[in-house]
Parts: structure tokens; sequence; C-alpha cells
């Protein structure tokens, strides 16, 4: 009897150690492929959208979203990958190709017959390491300038024209600025870094980025990277550093009707296309009287206008991926412009596809979608650029960025510091 | 005092705080058997504990040493990732703000969790209640009471700053204030001592009722008797609450990861990155699982000298009975 329990429990402990060694065996008859989704605020939509590829192929894709960030790493390295991995951006496609995690898609490209000429440059650029293509966009964000056209009558401002210039923009964030006689804010014009930063556009107006523009080369230091700072500097050394934090904390949820800009506390803002969708202020504020535009560029470089930076979903083929056809054939599926069309449509996210941008569903999210879809095909449309080192580096120009904001830092000085640190740090990543 | 040793003069290992080796054991054809059983019975957590706590424990060390690549082999580069902590300045912020946690948090945590247990503990008309009452936020999961702490602590709307106004306080930006987000961590971190006013509580139902009594007789008072007999008799729970306490704050992460929202860790200028939260960044977001390690080991390093100093020290202040 002893012997026999003895046995059965090495055989119980045996058999668990082999389940949670066990991999899967590559399958060549291809029955289902997983999709994992970093993003992804409504996963059963995503999931009805993959659905239709079941219908036409007879493959089940099972969509996993949204992913937490680092979930990511450890499914990569492990011995079951997803068939496809659509990331919330380049960056991490670049990380992990340097590590060896994910494919070069030059293959998957052709093999998939994908349209490159279809692609916008920008949203394009974040997935390109020289010849490289390491990812592709499906689906961006771009950033606008909108402001409330009852404000800006409220404090005698014509409300159909929005600031023409940055210099423009700050004379009217002045006369939108109300403070209340314990020096308290009461409402404020514009906050620089309002819902989170918006230097990559900034400097984009200045002329310049962090990067050169073949993100080879490190310009952390350069001179639009100080006048960016410095510019959105004064929006809180004026009103004073404390005031303005006080004043922001008490704002409320994102996406709730009682964000800033919707309850009337600020009366510009940088945001995003999706603000115009059906989930946001049409949800959620109807009655707001608002506009939309470019983000003005400097009195001295009007040849800057219609600047926009693209940021978004970047589709990567794991390089542990059991079959790389499958992934191909179905990474070509989502890349098709009926399919982004219908993704993007209903999530009133920009497309990527130049064919996708003209189907009518964009017409339908109004006029003021239409101006971030016109803005896709400016000579001024950039990409935020990405090398293998973007979450380190943006990561440390984050904090300089709230140093210099928070504290009145010199923005040089600090900027330097990353200069200095950072510069063979992307020399060695870049090799 | 001369350390005893072997006839051959070598010396003879003597094991410290007093513990004790095993009497020799005789290995009889019953006690084979009972070792295997107990072993077969172990190996659940046996297997766990190599697979998945030692392996991973030694790994790391080797990883340390490297820098490390997902799916090629480690790059061995010596003491290069221990050298470039030294001189990386996050690390030492990182570092900081965890020692000022340690330092403040944890004494503060277990003065207030003693005095609460103290209070938790007198004969008073609804003591269960009170007891139920103040160990209630320890079950609260961390993530949803640091968000309803965020809220509490709002400097324009947060029912802390509002109250402070009604006494002509003007209440600070907390979270947003790099001068107070740590202080704020730490009152959110009282909020939820229930679990080590718990452990207070039985340390002080265990107090003699004699000794209260004979010092009664004695006409001391209540605060008299508190300090010289409640203290020292609870002394090896405010040790053990010590130890723990001071372990948990050094690997302190959840709160601080939900204040930083994920994509702000460390906001406001640095001052909630503590010492796993630049761990976690290294690691999962900078993808650097070699430096990641080396910090791991340094930081097991720093808790290990810790808690052997207090171990070392305690013998002072620890009292146990019999």
């Amino acid at each position: 009897m002893k012997k026999v329990f003895g046995l059965l429990s090495v055989l119980m402990i045996l058999s668990i150690l082999l389940s949670a060694c066990g991999g899967s065996s590559a399958a060549t008859d291809v029955k289902v492929l997983r999709v994992w989704v970093q993003w992804g605020d409504n996963p059963a939509q995503i999931q009805t959208l993959f659905d239709k590829y079941t219908a036409e192929t007879g493959i089940k894709v099972e969509v996993t979203a949204p992913l937490a960030d680092d979930k990511i790493l450890p499914a990569l390295t492990g011995s079951e990958p997803p068939d496809v991995l659509v990331l919330s951006g380049g960056d991490l496609a670049k990380s992990f190709y340097k590590e060896g995690l994910v494919d070069e898609l030059s293959g998957a490209i052709k093999a998939g017959n994908i349209d490159m000429a279809d692609f916008y440059t920008a949203p394009l650029t974040q997935c390109q390491q020289g010849d490289l293509i390491l990812c592709l966009p499906w689906g961006t964000d771009a950033y606008a300038l909108f402001w409330n056209k009852d404000m800006f009558e409220a404090a005698g401002l014509d409300p159909e024209v929005p600031p023409a210039t940055m210099e423009e923009l700050v004379e009217f964030a002045d006369k939108l600025t109300v403070v209340g006689a314990d020096g308290t804010i009461e409402q404020i014009g514009f906050i620089p870094n309002h819902s989170w930063s918006h230097t990559d556009l900034y400097v984009r107006n200045f002329g310049g980025f962090w990067y050169s523009d073949d993100g080879s080369t490190l310009t952390a230091n350069s001179q639009p990277m100080i006048d960016a700072l410095t510019w959105q500097q004064q929006f809180f050394t004026k009103y004073g550093v404390d005031n303005v934090q006080a004043f922001s904390s008490g704002f409320g949820e994102y996406g709730s009707p009682d964000a800033p800009f919707y309850a009337g506390k600020v009366a510009m803002m940088v945001e995003g296309e999706w603000q115009t969708g059906p989930n946001f202020i049409p949800a959620l504020k109807p009655e707001l009287n608002y506009g939309v535009t470019a983000f003005p560029p400097p009195a001295d470089h009007p040849e800057r206008a219609g600047t926009i930076v693209n940021q978004g979903t970047a589709v990567v083929i794991p390089s542990g991926a059991p079959n790389k056809d499958a992934s191909a054939k179905l990474l070509a599926w989502m890349m098709s412009p009926a399919i982004v069309a219908e993704e993007f449509c209903f999530n009133a996210n920009l497309p990527t596809s130049k064919k996708a941008a003209e189907d009518p569903c964009f017409k339908e999210l109004g006029d003021k979608f239409q101006v971030f879809v016109d803005l896709m095909s400016s000579k001024n449309a950039f990409a935020v650029l990405t090398t293998p080192l973007s979450f380190e580096l943006n990561d440390a120009l984050g904090s300089a960025e709230e140093e210099i904001l928070l504290t009145g830092a010199d923005p040089k000085e600090l900027l330097d510091a990353i200069q200095a640190e950072f510069e063979p740090k992307l020399k060695e990543a870049m090799k | 005092m001369t350390e005893p040793t072997t006839s051959q003069g070598r010396k003879i290992f003597k094991p410290p705080f007093g513990w004790k080796f095993p009497d020799k054991v005789v290995w009889t054809k019953r006690t084979k058997a009972d070792f295997r059983t107990g072993m077969l019975f172990l190996s659940p957590w046996l297997i766990g504990f190599l697979a998945f706590t030692l392996y991973p424990m030694v790994v790391s060390f080797y990883y340390s040493f490297t820098i490390y690549h997902s799916r090629r082999a480690p790059e061995w580069v010596g003491l290069q990732n221990y050298k470039d902590l030294l001189t990386d300045e996050k690390f030492w912020i990182a570092l900081n703000n965890t020692m000022y946690m340690v330092a403040i948090a944890v004494p503060l945590g277990l003065f207030a969790s003693f005095l609460c247990a103290v209070l938790l503990n007198l004969k008073v008309r609804g003591q269960a209640f009170y007891r139920v009452v103040y160990f209630l936020p320890s079950i609260v999961p961390t993530v949803a009471g640091t968000i309803l702490f965020l809220w509490l602590l709002n400097p324009q709307v947060g029912l802390v700053n509002t109250l402070l106004a009604q006494i002509g306080i003007d209440g600070p930006n907390w979270m947003a204030d790099p001068n107070w987000s740590k202080p704020a961590l730490i009152l959110l971190g009282m909020w939820g001592m229930g679990g080590t006013i718990i452990i207070y509580l039985s340390g002080l139902q265990d107090v003699p009722q004699s000794l209260i009594e004979a010092a009664e007789l004695d006409g001391a008072n209540w605060l008299q008797r508190l300090w010289h007999i409640t203290i020292p008799m609870v002394s090896p729970i405010t040790l053990f609450n010590l130890i723990t306490g001071m372990i948990g704050m050094f690997q302190y992460f959840a709160q601080a990861y939900v204040v930083g929202g994920g994509d702000s860790l460390g906001r406001p200028l640095n001052s909630t990155l503590f010492y796993s939260v630049y761990l976690y960044q290294n690691a999962f977001l900078f993808l650097k699982m070699g430096y990641a390690s080396a910090m791991a080991w340094i930081l097991f390093i720093i808790i290990l000298i810790f808690t052997l100093l207090l171990l070392k020290v305690s013998d002072r202040f620890t009292y146990y009975a019999g």
C-alpha cells in the first residue's frame, strides 16, 4: 500500500512538472491563431472583427486584449508567443527586435502582398529602422488644438478664430485665464502638458525633434528642444506652479463629463482625434461648443502650419510564432483597407491606409474628425520617432520636462545632461 | 572570553542568536521511513521553492553580471552593472526615497499600531466593534485603497483638505507636491495597519495579568505599567513587526505603481520613485534584466544587513519570557 501511495505521489508530481514545462508543437495545419492586443477598450469588438477572418478562412482567431505591459515580455520569451502582437507604439517593436523577439517584416509583407504605398508616410516611419521594417502601423493618433468657443466669447475673443501662432496662443491663454482675489486659479486658458506631455508636437513646431530625422542621432539638447520646453515653462511660472498644480488636481476624470475642457475649466487643449468621436465629446458633453484646428506654428515660421505628430498602434510578428505563413496572412488581412476602415471608424481613430481614409464612414464621424484626416496628408505630418532606447530615453525626457515645468529649472542644463548620458547608449543600441 | 575549540585546536562553529542544533538523530528503519513520508508531503512546497524561488535567485545572481538577452546567450560584463548602478543618479534617488519610508513609515506605523492595539485591548463597551472597524481597511485591496486615498487627498475636492480648510489650514497639494507625496503614502500605509494591530493585540493578551496586578498593588499607574511591563513583554512582537515591516517597506511597490499610473512612475519629480519601482522599470520597461538583477541583489544585501543588525541589537530591547 505504501509503495502504491509513493508511486502515485511521484507520478503526480512528475505529471505536474511535465505539464508545466510542456510546449506546443508547431502546427502545420493551422486551426487557431492567437492575436494579443496591448490596448483595447473594447475587447469584444476586436474579437468580432477577427471573427470575420474566421468566417473567410475557417481559421479561428483568439483575441486577448487589453494586455498588461509586463505580460508582453514573458509572452514573447515563452514557448507559446502569440501569432500576431498588436503593440501600442513602434518604440517597443524596436526594443523587441533588438532582443530578437520579433521578426523583420519584409518577408511577410512580400508574402502577404501588402501595398506599402498605401500607408501614410508618417505612421510608417515609426516602424522603420534604416531599411528594416519592424512593424506595420494599424491605425494612429494625431494631436491638434481644441478651443472652447463659449469661453472665447466670454473672454472677448472671436469664438470662430483660434490662435494663428504660438505667440497668439499665449496671448489668448492670458485672456482666458481667470485668477480669483486670493490668487487661486478659477479658469485657465491653456496647460501645455494637459493630459500628458505634448513636447513632441511643440518641438516639431519649433523645427526639430530629440532624434535626427533618420532616428540615428540623438538631438536632445538641440535648440528646438530647448525652445519647446522654455515655451511651455511660461504657463507655469506666470501663474505659479503651486496654483496651477492645485487647480489641475481638482480636474474631473479623463473621459468623464467632468473632464476640465468639457467642464469649462480649461479653454484650449491639445488632444487627439478620438475626442471628436462618438465615445467622447458627443457622448459625454454633446452641447459643448468647440472647434478643432492644427496646432499653430511660431509666428516667424508660417511654413510649419499644419504640423501634426502621429503615434499609434504597431503590429509585429513574434519571432517565436509557430506558423509564420499563417501570421503573415493574418497580418495582410489586418492591413487591408476595408478592415482598417472598419476597425478605426468604430474606434474613431485615424486610418493608416490612404484607401481606408476614403471610406465614407470617416466622413460620418463629422467635420471635426475630418480636420484630423486632412492633416494626415499635411506636408508637416511627422511621427514620434522611435529607437530601441525610446522607453528609457522618454522616461528621462519626461523627468526633465517635469523638473523644467515644475521647478523652473534651466532646460539647457538638463537636456545637456540627457544628451551626454544617452548619446553613447543610442550608438550602442543602434549597432 | 575564549572561543570553544576541538581537541585539535580548531574553532567550533557557534550558532548565532542562541540557536541550537538538534540532538544527533539516529537513523533507524522507522526514522528513515518517516523521513521519506515527511519529504513526500513536503515535496509540493519543496519543488515549488526550488523551481520558483531558489532557481530564479541563483540565475538572477548570474544575470546580474551580464547584459541579458531574451533569445540569445547573456553577455558577461563582470561587475559593470554594479559599477553603473553606483553612478546612476536615479538609483540613489530610489534608494533615498526607500530609506525615507523605512526610517519614517516603519517606526511611525509600529508606534501607531501599538497605540491602537493598547486602546483596542481596553475592556470597553463595543470592544469587538472597534476591533473590526480598525481591521477593516486591511482587507481593502491595495489598488482600491490607494485610489480611494488619491481622492481623499485631492487638493481641491478631497475630504482631507476640505476638513483642514474648516480649521483654517490651507492643505498641501499632497500627491502633486514632491514634498508631500511620501507623507501622503505614509498616511495611506497607516490606514491599512490592521494586520500589525492584530499581532500586537494577540501579544498584549499574553501579558501575564499577575504582573500587572502586582504592579498595581505596588502603586504603579497606567503609564508606568505600560512602560515597565507591557512594552517589555511585547518586545518580541515589536521585533517581529519591525523586521517584517522593514522588509515590506524596502520592497514598497504597489501603491507607488498605482499613484504613478504606469506611465508616470516616480512622479512628481521622482519623489515616489522607490527602489522596487525603479527595478521594475529597468526590468520590464527598459528591458535591462541584467541591470535589474544587480539591483535585486543589492536590495537583498541591504535587507540582509539591516535584518542582521536588528537581530543583533534586539538583545538589548527584547525580552523573551522564560
